[in-house]
C-alpha cells in the first residue's frame, strides 16, 4: 500500500524566491516565472526531499498538508 | 563595531538621521555609473527588484570574473570570491543549504529565551547606570556581539580586535587598500583557525555544526567554510548594531514619543514596529553603489527593459521598500502589518540568512528599552549625531539618551 498522498502549498506573499525548494524536491516543487515557488502537481507522495524543503525554506512559504486529514506534516515546531 | 572612530569632519553639514533619506521615486530601470565610472542599470520598483534578486538570469560570481568591470574604489570582504554570496547556483545552494538549517525561524525562535535574557540584562544595567546615558556602549553596540558570540561560542573573544576588522572588512573610504587587505587577512587567519579548532573539538556551538554539515555534504572547500565563519560573525553584529542604532534616532523622536510607549506595553506592537522599521530606515547611504548588485548571464528582461548580457545592475531596496504600489504612501504607520514582505533582506537565493536573528534582537531589544524607559529620549539634538562614516553602513558613533 502506497503512503497516503499530501498537499504541497507555498504562501505566495511570504515566499521570496530563495529557490532552496526548488532544487531540494524537484519533482514537487519548482520556481514559477515570477520568481516564487509553486507545486508542481496538487498533490504529491510524501517524501524525505518534501519535508526537507518545507523545512529549508527561510521563510516558512511552504507547508506538507495530509491531503485527507489536513494533518500539517512540515514544518514541524 | 568601531574601536577607532569614524567622525565626519568637523566643519562638515550634520549628516541627516537614515529614515530621512530621500529615495529615488520608483520607476523603470534606468542607467547611472558606480563610483568606478561603471554603468549600471538601476532598478527600484518592488516588482523589478524582486523578480531580479530570484531570477536565474543573474548572479553575484561573474560579478568577480576576470572580464568584469571595477565595482568598488577599495576591496572590502563581500568581494571575497570564495564567500557563499558570490557564488550562484548549484555551487551556492550546497553551502546554503549548510547552513540554512540553522537558521530557519524555528530555528531563530529556538534562541528567544537566551536573547530575551541578554536583552533584559543589558537594558537593566543602562537603566541602573543613571541618566543620561550611552546607549550605543551601553545596548546597541554589545547586544548583537554577545548574540553571535554564544551562538559560535566565541565567548572570551577579544571584542575590541573582532571590531577593527570588521570596521575594516566594510570600509568604503575610512581606511586604505592596504590596511583593509592587512585586516581581511587577519580575519581569515582567525576564521580558519576556528575551523580546524572546532573540526578537532566539535562543541554545539554554530561553527562545529558547520564544519560537521560541510564535511559530511562534501564539496565545501576549507576556503568556502572559513569565509562563511568570518561571514557570520561579520554580519552577526555589523548590521543589527547598525539597525538598532537608527531604529532608535527614529524612535526617540519626540513625534514618535507614543509609538515609543506602545512598544514597550506590547511585544506584538514591537514585532510590527520592527518590520515597518526594517522597510523604512536604510542600513547606509548607499555611496558606494546605489543598490545591491547583480551581472546578468544572459539577456534578461526586466521591467519593460533588455539588460543584456554581461551587464550589470543595481537593485535599490531602499527605493522599491517606498514603492507606492505595494505600500501606503504618507507617514509610516509602525504597526500595520507589512502585506508584501519588505526588500531589505533581499530575495531570491542570496536572501539575509540571518533575517530572523535580527529580527529577534531588534524587536526584543526595541520592547524591553521602551518597557524599562518608556520616557526615554536623546539628550542631544539630533543635529548634534556624531556618525560611524567611511564604512558601508552608516550608524550613530554614539547616542546620549536621558530619561
Amino acid at each position: 500500500m502506497s503512503p497516503d498522498p499530501v498537499v504541497v502549498t507555498v504562501d505566495q506573499t511570504r515566499c521570496i524566491g530563495s529557490g532552496l525548494c526548488a532544487r531540494t524536491a524537484p519533482d514537487a516543487l519548482a520556481l514559477g516565472p515570477n520568481g516564487r515557488a509553486i507545486p508542481v502537481h496538487p498533490t504529491a507522495a510524501p517524501s524525505h526531499t518534501l519535508t526537507e524543503a518545507a523545512e529549508m525554506c527561510p521563510v516558512e512559504a511552504i507547508a506538507v498538508h495530509h491531503a485527507t486529514t489536513g494533518e500539517l506534516l512540515a514544518p514541524i515546531w | 563595531m568601531t574601536t577607532a572612530a569614524h567622525p565626519e569632519a568637523p566643519d562638515a553639514q550634520p549628516l541627516v538621521p537614515l529614515h530621512c533619506l530621500l529615495h529615488a521615486e520608483p520607476g523603470p530601470p534606468r542607467q547611472a555609473a558606480l563610483p568606478t565610472g561603471t554603468p549600471v542599470w538601476v532598478l527600484s520598483r518592488h516588482a523589478d527588484v524582486r523578480q531580479a534578486l530570484a531570477h536565474p538570469g543573474f548572479g553575484r560570481a561573474t560579478l568577480h570574473a576576470p572580464d568584469a568591470p571595477p565595482l568598488t574604489l577599495t576591496p572590502n570582504i563581500l568581494d571575497d570570491p570564495a564567500s557563499m554570496l558570490n557564488s550562484d547556483g548549484p555551487d551556492h545552494q550546497q553551502i546554503r543549504r549548510t547552513v540554512q538549517r540553522a537558521f530557519t525561524p524555528r530555528a531563530i525562535e529556538r534562541w528567544r529565551p537566551w536573547v530575551d535574557g541578554v536583552v533584559r540584562e543589558l537594558v537593566d544595567e543602562l537603566a541602573a547606570s543613571g541618566s543620561p546615558a550611552d546607549v550605543v556602549a551601553a545596548l546597541t553596540k554589545p547586544l548583537p556581539v554577545r548574540v553571535i558570540s554564544r551562538l559560535m561560542e566565541l565567548e572570551g573573544l577579544d571584542i575590541d580586535r573582532l571590531g577593527h576588522w570588521s570596521d575594516h572588512a566594510l570600509s568604503t573610504t575610512a581606511y586604505t587598500a592596504d590596511e583593509i587587505r592587512t585586516a581581511i587577512r587577519e580575519f581569515s587567519e582567525f576564521g580558519y583557525q576556528l575551523v580546524v579548532a572546532r573540526r578537532e573539538n566539535p562543541g554545539e556551538d554554530l561553527v562545529s555544526s558547520l564544519v560537521q554539515a560541510a564535511d559530511q555534504t562534501g564539496g565545501v572547500t576549507e576556503e568556502q567554510l572559513t569565509s562563511l565563519t568570518i561571514g557570520l560573525v561579520i554580519a552577526g553584529h555589523e548590521t543589527t548594531m547598525t539597525s538598532f542604532g537608527n531604529a532608535l534616532v527614529y524612535l526617540l523622536d519626540p513625534q514618535h514619543a507614543d509609538a515609543w510607549r506602545r512598544v514597550g506595553e506590547d511585544l506584538s506592537a514591537a514585532t510590527a514596529a520592527t518590520e515597518q522599521i526594517l522597510r523604512t530606515v536604510p542600513l547606509g547611504d548607499r555611496t558606494s553603489a546605489p543598490g545591491l548588485l547583480r551581472r546578468a548571464v544572459a539577456d534578461v528582461e526586466i521591467g519593460g527593459v533588455l539588460i543584456p548580457e554581461g551587464a550589470i545592475i543595481a537593485c535599490d531596496a531602499g527605493s522599491a521598500n517606498h514603492d507606492p504600489a505595494v505600500y501606503p504612501t504618507g507617514p509610516t504607520d509602525l504597526f500595520s502589518p507589512l502585506g508584501a514582505p519588505s526588500l531589505t533582506f533581499g530575495a531570491g537565493p542570496h536572501h539575509c540568512l540571518g533575517a530572523w536573528l535580527a529580527r529577534m534582537e531588534l524587536e526584543l531589544g526595541l520592547h524591553h528599552l521602551a518597557r524599562v524607559l518608556p520616557d526615554l529620549r536623546l539628550a542631544a539634538p539630533v543635529e548634534d549625531i556624531a556618525w560611524r562614516t567611511g564604512l558601508l553602513t552608516r550608524s550613530p558613533l554614539r547616542l546620549d539618551v536621558a530619561w
